[in-house]
């Protein structure tokens, strides 16, 4: 090959690209306009699969639940529990059978018929090792939710029943989890280990397309149920990077965001192009103790700490208002809350003079372990490092260790722990998938959740008679002692509750974000 | 020449074994675990020891290494852990991707790199000259994802003139017009410092060779300024050069994890970091060996390439 002739090539290689450049350039008015009734919604990771049975991440969630519907849900607004898939139900007096009448007429969408027989299969897939689709996927809820199930009986195609091995009042809040979800078995089936990635459900959208890394189209469901769907098509792109999902939105390419990062949002919040919604969730962060260990055994201790952190500050500075400052496990304004309860001020005197009664008014030193990251965790290292030069001020020096979440959890098990930062989504404002997981002495580490090995007697005795209880003025008596229980005697550091952010464009009509975490999108209209 | 080419194929095997070992070894040893991360802060000690059970997590390193293996010399990359998809084809169709932004960035990056460096030579100290020399500061100390939400906050969000992520428009596959306008800014930013490293070399290079005899010898025959510096002049700067290229290839590889994390770019970077934030072992592993195999595949062409530009190199 003669050199100029190379040369010559590369030249034209230039010209070209540096002509379809231009071309492009000038070209953005021949790209197609976007369909006029398509919304686009950026979402922070991709989805890991559509199954919301098998699946733990938020974005998956958001996701598949468009897809597949519960027996029960949320009402619009809050976590109260309102008829789903099944239009009544009647709970045996001793609280161990759930009778569900179910809606007729609906399919799924795959054309075959939604009943009975589709209940029991999603809920048994799960926990029956015999079950054809139990060896299909993995359930990550299988025990923690459906533990407590001993069958799923059909009586006839419209009636379902679930029995159950004890008690347990939040059992139709449960129901209303995205594990609990319906799905059509014939679709399971046909699938098989990809049922996942291509799932057929009840819901308002039915599954289109997923083009790896790039996105996940849902249609709408012409026949859906409850109301007539106004989008005509929901596109699902995840974009990591903050700056470019902002740069998205604001540039008209994507029309919603789900978590704004904090940082963004003093500037969306005033954006003449945008609104701003923000919401709190049933979410929980918490600065757990270990109470087993020495010096955490003393309550005095664990309140002066209480009093020591400037929860005010964290929210206010690290978070930028994305949470809520939180006087314990329970969501404030839900039904299980204690209103009469404030959270603990910040009051560093206060606290040193506790330490001084406990015996340590020189103060102690301890270690904390941080997650680098994880679901739910908001900033977990910016603000444990508050945390822990409010600490100092009272004479407690705290070591940060900080580890990856996936070790963060092993190690928890291990109950070395002397302090460490963790978060809960229960996902409902039921005080008991909050309180009794997390506190009660039945649930320590490592069987259990309890990873501060809380331990009080009548803290216990009234969370148990709680689950017996299905009437729910006489639970939320109990949730609300058990709450002032735990005000004087704090398992944890209470820090905040996350406040969601979603942010879209002017066009979009009719959205609201949910308590519960979930993306409602089928509620938009678009101008 | 076919029996080298034969042998550096044969090579391949080794090096591909070693890498996969580093690999395993790597993500095996360092902490996290898959099925913790998996079920998240819910389960019980017993849901993580039956996943860890049902993952093969619980066997000894050397057995799920050879089991692993077994299945990969069948061609079987296995399921992700996390997605429960095949690894194959999962890799396969984010490659294609990486493939398109990394060819698109080493083409940017060597023909203006070249060009750059040949008028920076022939001109020195002009202005063209002193630009490149500044650009290239730049170029070398900015990092990559830095000048991607520069070029991103200027041409998508001020000027509006170009998409700020994804591959294709949000409603279509979409034409090759939108194709090219959403991989002009990552393909730019993953360019950008390879091509001041390219842009450097061939000045200093092609400086050294203006001033040899031959290049003398040509001018006194009275050939054009043209025919001295392109013929006979570049040519001969080219050998290095290309070395460099075929380093920048496996560099330009790497970048894209990057530059893709920013741009929403849907390569195997991006995979691949989401691989390793879960653990999902057989997912990072297949990827990993899919662009280690790519990565030598592109230095052996490079290699092929020398004997192309200096007829004195023989591969025997």
């Amino acid at each position: 090959m003669r050199l100029e002739t190379w040369w010559s090539g590369a030249a034209l290689a230039v010209l070209v690209l540096t002509a379809a450049g231009t071309v492009v350039l000038g070209a953005s008015s021949v790209v197609p306009a976007q369909p006029a009734n398509n919304l686009v919604v950026g979402l922070v990771a991709e989805p890991v699969a559509l199954d919301p049975a098998q699946v733990t991440d938020l974005n998956s969630n958001r996701v598949g639940r468009r897809v597949v519907e519960t027996l029960v849900a949320f009402a619009d607004e809050s976590t109260q529990i309102v008829p789903g898939l099944a239009e009544s139900w009647t709970i045996s007096k001793d609280g161990l059978s759930y009778t569900f009448k179910l809606r007729r007429g609906i399919t799924f969408h795959d054309g075959t018929p939604f009943n009975a027989q589709a209940v029991k299969f999603s809920i048994e897939r799960q926990f029956n090792p015999e079950h054809p689709a139990n060896k299909l996927g993995k359930y990550p809820f299988a025990a923690y939710f459906f533990g407590n199930v001993q069958a799923v009986e059909v009586m006839d195609d419209s009636t379902v029943r679930f029995i159950l091995k004890e008690p347990r009042a939040s059992f139709l809040a449960i129901l209303t989890a995205g594990a609990a979800s319906i799905v059509s078995p014939t679709a399971a089936l046909k699938s098989g280990q990809d049922y996942a990635a291509n799932p057929v459900g009840t819901g308002p959208f039915k599954f289109a397309t997923w083009d790896r890394g790039q996105r996940v189209v849902l249609d709408k469901n012409p026949s859906y149920w409850r109301f007539p769907v106004k989008v005509d098509r929901v596109i699902f792109r995840p974009i990591t990077e903050d700056q470019a999902r902002l740069t998205e939105l604001l540039t008209g390419a994507l029309d919603l965001i789900v978590g704004t990062p904090p940082d963004f949002v003093a500037q969306l919040e005033n954006h003449p192009k945008v609104t701003l919604h923000r919401q709190v969730g049933a979410h929980v962060w918490y600065l757990g103790f270990n109470n087993s260990k020495k010096p955490f055994d003393d309550k005095r201790v664990r309140q002066a700490l209480n009093y020591a952190v400037n929860k005010d500050a964290i929210v206010r500075d690290v978070l930028k208002g994305t949470g809520a400052v939180s006087k314990g496990p329970v969501l404030p304004g839900t039904w299980g809350d204690d209103a009469t309860l404030k959270p603990f001020p910040y009051d560093p005197e206060r606290a040193k003079k506790l330490l001084a009664d406990a015996g340590l008014a020189s103060g102690f030193s301890t270690t904390l372990w941080v997650p680098e990251s994880g679901s739910g965790m908001q900033s977990p290292v910016a603000m444990s490092t508050v945390i822990q030069s409010n600490l100092k001020a009272v004479g407690v020096n705290v070591s940060l260790q900080t580890m990856e979440w996936g070790t963060f959890l092993a190690k928890l098990r291990t109950k070395e722990q002397d302090m460490f930062a963790l978060s809960w989504m229960a996902g409902s404002e039921d005080p008991d998938l909050v309180m009794y997981p997390l506190l009660h002495s039945s649930q320590w580490t490592p069987s259990g959740p309890n990873r501060a090995m809380y331990k009080n007697t009548r803290f216990d005795e009234m969370l148990a008679q709680a689950r017996l209880t299905t009437d729910q003025g006489k639970r939320a008596e109990l949730y609300r002692e058990a709450q002032r229980l735990l005000h004087d005697d704090p398992p944890w550091i209470f820090i905040d509750h996350e406040v969601q952010t979603a942010a879209h464009s002017k066009r979009v009509q009719g959205f609201k974000l949910h308590p519960s975490f979930d993306l409602r999108v089928e509620t938009i209209s678009l101008k | 020449m076919s029996r080298y080419l034969l042998r550096r194929l044969l090579l391949l095997v080794p090096v591909l074994l070693g890498v996969s070992i580093v690999v395993f070894l790597v993500l095996h040893l360092s902490p996290g675990d898959p099925a913790e991360i998996m079920l998240g802060p819910q389960a019980t000690a017993e849901d993580v020891a039956g996943l860890r059970a049902a993952l093969g997590l619980d066997q000894p390193l050397p057995i799920q290494y050879a089991h692993w293996m077994a299945h990969v010399l069948q061609g079987d990359l296995g399921r992700s852990i996390r997605m429960r998809q095949p690894v194959l084809g999962e890799v396969l169709t984010r490659f294609r991707a990486t493939l398109l932004l990394t060819v698109t960035a080493l083409l940017l990056s060597t023909l203006g790199g070249i060009t750059l460096g040949v008028i920076s030579a022939t001109w020195p100290h002009s202005v063209v000259d002193r630009l490149s020399t500044l650009g290239s500061i730049f170029g070398a100390s900015m990092p990559s994802f830095w000048l991607g939400l520069v070029l991103m906050v200027c041409f998508s969000l001020w000027l509006g003139w170009l998409p700020a992520s994804g591959m294709y428009g949000a409603h279509g596959a979409g034409s090759v017009a939108d194709l090219l306008s959403h991989l002009v800014l990552p393909a730019v930013t993953l360019a950008a410092a390879s091509m001041t490293i390219i842009a450097r070399l061939t000045r200093s290079t092609m400086l050294d060779i203006l001033r040899q005899d031959f290049v003398r010898t040509a001018r006194a025959k009275g050939l054009v300024e043209r025919a001295v510096v392109l013929r006979h002049a570049l040519r001969n700067a080219l050998i290095p050069t290309v070395t460099v290229v075929g380093v920048q290839a496996g560099y330009l590889l790497g970048g894209a994890i990057f530059t893709e994390t920013v741009f929403a770019w849907p390569g195997v970077g991006t995979l691949m970091v989401q691989g390793i934030l879960a653990r999902d072992f057989p997912l990072v592993q297949g990827c990993v060996l899919i662009v280690a195999l790519v990565f030598v595949l592109f230095n052996l062409a490079v290699d092929l390439l020398y004997a192309m530009l200096d007829p004195r190199i023989r591969y025997e």
